[in-house]
């Protein structure tokens, strides 16, 4: 009994650090995704900056929380630029958007390869870590799991709290009634798009203390990020890519740990195809319908 | 037989339809067929690997372009074919019959591995945009697991599978006691790509082509004229797929080697570049795309210049954005100054 | 159910979050009918439309067509059976010609045998002046040669019963007389049609029975002068049910 606590623990431990991970790989383009119909491929790439802003502010002297901070604007500005001078041609053309901003990831990945070299210095992790049982546990990590809730606060608040979020929504139900309302649809698609991608830097601030820090480094949260999104769906994209976080974690933690990393990413890709056999919308329209069937009860009864 | 072929090639489901046109195809094909006895074997060798990766730029005129199905991925397929060429020939070495065994389960093994992903993707019917996702997901999960098969202990039968340094000493093609190496292999990759583009423009215009036009058009109208979607739009991604097997097994034949990058995101951008910068509605635009595109990038990298990667990026951004139906279809507009394809004009991707 | 009966549905029930789009619906189509199915706005009708072609699921329920259970197949298996089906929104395919669109239906593997409908497509395409030769894009026809065109590419497929979506819709009188004319003709000639239709001159012009929905439910069932005589139905229409 007292041997199994620790094990307990410690894989409940792995799964809430997976989920985090997938969640902040996926948060800053299920956003982009779910309000503005557009996958952006350039996204692995949108984190790697994040990285490398960070990485930059950090070693220039900056507090590890404030270059954080420092990244996820400087990319949400590049982001906006983005929108302003290309993606704002894609509206409606999602295979179109997916292919032009995969040839943005290629030109960033490479340009980032001629400017800054193939290695950039590390962010030492902060925090150390503690042991209990046979097993350690990074604070670090267990702090990525606190932003992360706090991240799906903000956000849930974000949109439902201010006007940007509610005119966000509206653009988002119907573009022309919000237009014809007063809601500037262009403006706000210019705002998610920056909002989308600066949350793609923080997230990759957040990690890079946990990778290497190299040009091609978003190569390697593309797979987690696109599965988590494509199981979560797009009818109600945070929840969804928090249900399929949990899901996926689930999933993937005890395979990992008993097969290895590549295992536990396989088994990711081989779960994302059979449930999205079982449920093409995705998990976010399950349980939207599993809401809508809790409503039905407490009207009829 | 052959007047019904000749229709079918002659079909408008690409560019190219009038005397004039074949007269110049004869000119281009003739000037192909003449290259090697001006050039050096080494030349002749390079032009041979631009039209090696024509039948996977075909494949993705096929999915994308006639099926407006994306796929991230295809990369995967040439590089299954590629690995498994080298596994079979190399484990037959000796043998005459290694390098056409080796053909053969490549391309099954290939068309295997995309039906079984298409049965995924297709018949749970999910939304357009998440098959270049999966796609994409899959190649790169292969190049991960080839990257680390380095070591004694990955090895089938002889053959060592070999890490990130890739599958060296895979054997030329061979049928009985002739070997293609040189100007042969020169001749026998024209002859896949002229093969492979003259019965895709007899597939395109069949009635199973024009069923793959209209499902691009309206899938739901096409279900409800009759057809099973899901089926088609499968056996169009197998096809694909084993196009761009051939292209794998022309590689592995053509350099001996094979290495997981291959596979890997800069390789998979490739075929999709070719492509959207040819004119993805036309077999012929994206021929000449992925010939002159390969050239390009060949003769850069070859001159030490580090920025191939974002000029490929850079192109592809602002074919997308300016020229959305292809650099090369449009220039074969201004030659041909009238509208010669209606379908076509949709531009969105 | 009877060798006569088409279509039929038991119980079938539907609902989107909080709204209810069907609920138990029992309908049956015999062959050789022409059936309105009216009904006000939100009635269900489309949504009824949609599940008897296959195109969305049943919450619960069973449909019948050709005297098979086909509650759970795929659309195109009805099809393959001898379904045809038009649109509200039209859907012939705007950037192929003509020629193609008429091409692309798939006829059945005994297409030889099935005479009257290879006679009622060619009587089609002469009434309604289409080519199937022509070259030009169907983008560029008018309105109402799209709604005659899709009309025309659901015969080309040898159906046994077609069910159109507010052929109509759109057209000027003139025209809409034409289609009533054609679809009676089509009937006598054996085709059994079932129209959703919103317009009640039309109804009354071509229909022998209609089906009237309301609220998800089969409100009224019976003959053109039945249900325009009953006051029930009239008050539905006025919004007072």
């Amino acid at each position: 009994m007292s041997d199994s606590l620790p094990l307990a623990t410690s894989l409940i431990y792995q799964i809430g650090a997976t989920t985090a991970f997938l969640f902040l790989a996926a948060v800053g383009l299920v956003i982009i995704l779910g309000m503005m119909n557009i996958i952006n491929l350039a996204h692995g790439e949108l984190m790697m900056m994040g990285a490398y802003s960070a990485t930059i502010a950090f070693h220039q002297g900056l507090p590890f929380w404030f270059a954080v901070i420092v990244s996820f604007f400087v990319v949400a500005i590049f982001g906006a630029i983005m929108e302003l001078t290309i993606i704002r041609r894609f509206y409606g053309r999602e295979l179109g958007a997916l292919v032009v901003t995969w040839g943005v990831s290629l030109m960033l990945g490479q340009g980032t390869f001629l400017i800054f070299g193939p290695f950039m210095p590390a962010i030492k992790i902060p925090g150390g870590s503690f042991s209990y049982g046979d097993f350690s546990f990074s604070v670090y990590w267990i702090v990525l799991m606190g932003v992360s809730a706090l991240l799906i606060l903000a956000l849930w608040l974000v949109y439902n709290r201010t006007t940007y979020g509610l005119q966000a929504k509206a653009t988002m139900q119907n573009a022309e009634m919000a237009r014809s309302l007063g809601v500037p649809t262009k403006r706000i698609y210019t705002l998610t798009f920056a909002l989308g991608a600066g949350l793609a830097g923080l997230s990759g601030a957040l990690l890079a203390p946990t990778a290497t820090i190299a040009p091609f480094m978003g190569q390697q949260f593309v797979a987690p990020a696109f599965i988590t999104v494509v199981v979560g769906g797009g009818a109600n994209v945070i929840s969804g890519a928090v249900g399929s976080g949990v899901l996926l974690a689930v999933i993937k933690t005890p395979i990992g740990m008993a097969l290895g990393a590549f295992s536990g990413t396989v088994a990711l890709l081989v779960a994302a195809l059979i449930i999205i056999r079982i449920m093409p919308d995705g998990i976010s329209a399950r349980l939207q319908r599993l809401f809508d069937r809790r409503m039905q009860k407490r009207q009829t009864s | 037989m052959i007047a019904r072929a000749l229709r079918l090639v002659g079909g408008d489901a690409d560019i190219g339809r009038t005397p004039l046109f074949w007269v110049g195809f004869a000119i281009a094909l003739g000037f192909f067929l003449l290259y090697p006895t001006q050039v050096s074997s080494f030349r002749a060798s390079n032009v041979a690997y631009y039209l090696l990766n024509v039948p996977m730029g075909l494949g993705m005129a096929l999915l994308w372009g006639y099926c407006g199905v994306l796929s991230f991925g295809h990369v995967a397929y040439f590089g299954i074919a590629g690995y498994l060429y080298g596994i079979i020939a190399g484990n037959m070495a000796g043998s005459s019959w290694g390098p056409l065994a080796g053909v053969g389960g490549g391309l099954v093994v290939c068309g295997l591995v995309a039906a079984v992903f298409g049965y995924f993707v297709f018949y749970a019917r999910v939304q357009k945009w998440i098959i270049p996702i999966l796609t994409l997901v899959f190649t790169l999960l292969l190049e991960t697991f080839l990257g680390q098969t380095a070591g004694y202990q990955w090895r089938v039968g002889s053959v060592l599978l070999g890490g990130y340094n890739g599958m060296t000493g895979i054997p030329w093609f061979q049928l009985g006691d002739f070997v293609f190496e040189g100007y042969s292999f020169y001749y026998l990759c024209l002859g896949v790509v002229l093969f492979s583009y003259l019965g895709l423009r007899m597939l395109v215009n069949s009635k199973f082509g024009k069923v793959v036009v209209a499902m691009r058009e309206d899938e739901l109208r096409t279900e409800m004229l009759g057809y099973d979607t899901r089926f088609r739009q499968c056996a169009v991604f197998v096809i694909s797929a084993m196009l761009a097997g051939l292209s794998g097994l022309l590689y592995v034949q053509w350099g001996n080697y094979i290495t997981p990058s291959q596979v890997g995101l800069l390789q998979a951008a490739l075929p999709v570049v070719w492509t959207a910068v040819g004119g993805r509605t036309s077999l012929l635009a994206v021929v000449i795309a992925t010939i002159a595109l390969n050239w390009l990038t060949y003769t850069l990298s070859s001159q030490g210049n580090q920025y191939a990667m974002v000029i490929i990026g850079g192109l592809l951004v602002i074919t997308m954005m300016f020229f959305p139906r292809g650099i090369v279809v449009m220039l074969a507009e201004i030659i041909g100054r009238r509208p010669w394809r209606r379908s076509s004009r949709k531009g969105a991707a | 159910m009877s060798e006569a009966t088409l279509l039929e549905t038991r119980r079938l029930n539907k609902r989107f979050g909080g709204v209810v789009a069907a609920d138990n619906v029992d309908m049956t189509v015999v062959k050789g009918e022409l059936r309105c199915l009216i009904g006000p706005n939100g009635a269900g009708k489309s949504t009824l439309f949609s599940m008897l072609g296959g195109i969305q699921r049943a919450d619960s329920g069973e449909i019948f067509a050709f005297g098979k259970r086909v509650t759970k197949r795929q659309a195109f298996h009805r099809v393959q059976r001898g379904l045809g089906l038009t649109f509200q929104s039209n859907r012939a395919f705007h950037e192929l010609t003509v020629e193609e669109n008429l091409a692309i239906p798939r006829k059945p593997a005994q297409a030889a045998s099935r005479q009257p409908a290879q006679e009622r497509y060619s009587f089609a395409l002469e009434s309604f002046g289409l080519d199937p030769s022509d070259k030009t894009r169907a983008g560029e026809l008018t309105h109402d040669q799209l709604q005659w065109l899709e009309i025309a590419m659901v015969l080309a497929g040898y159906p046994e019963l077609i069910m159109l979506d507010e052929p109509t819709a759109g057209m000027a009188v003139e025209e809409t007389r034409r289609t009533a004319e054609v679809l009676k003709r089509l009937q006598d000639s054996g085709l059994t049609i079932l129209v959703v239709e919103h317009d009640m001159a039309f109804v009354r012009e071509v229909a022998e029975v209609v089906t009237v929905l309301h609220q998800g439910r089969v409100f009224a069932e019976g003959s053109v002068d039945e249900i325009t005589a009953s006051e029930a139905v009239k008050s539905i229409y006025l919004g007072k049910a």
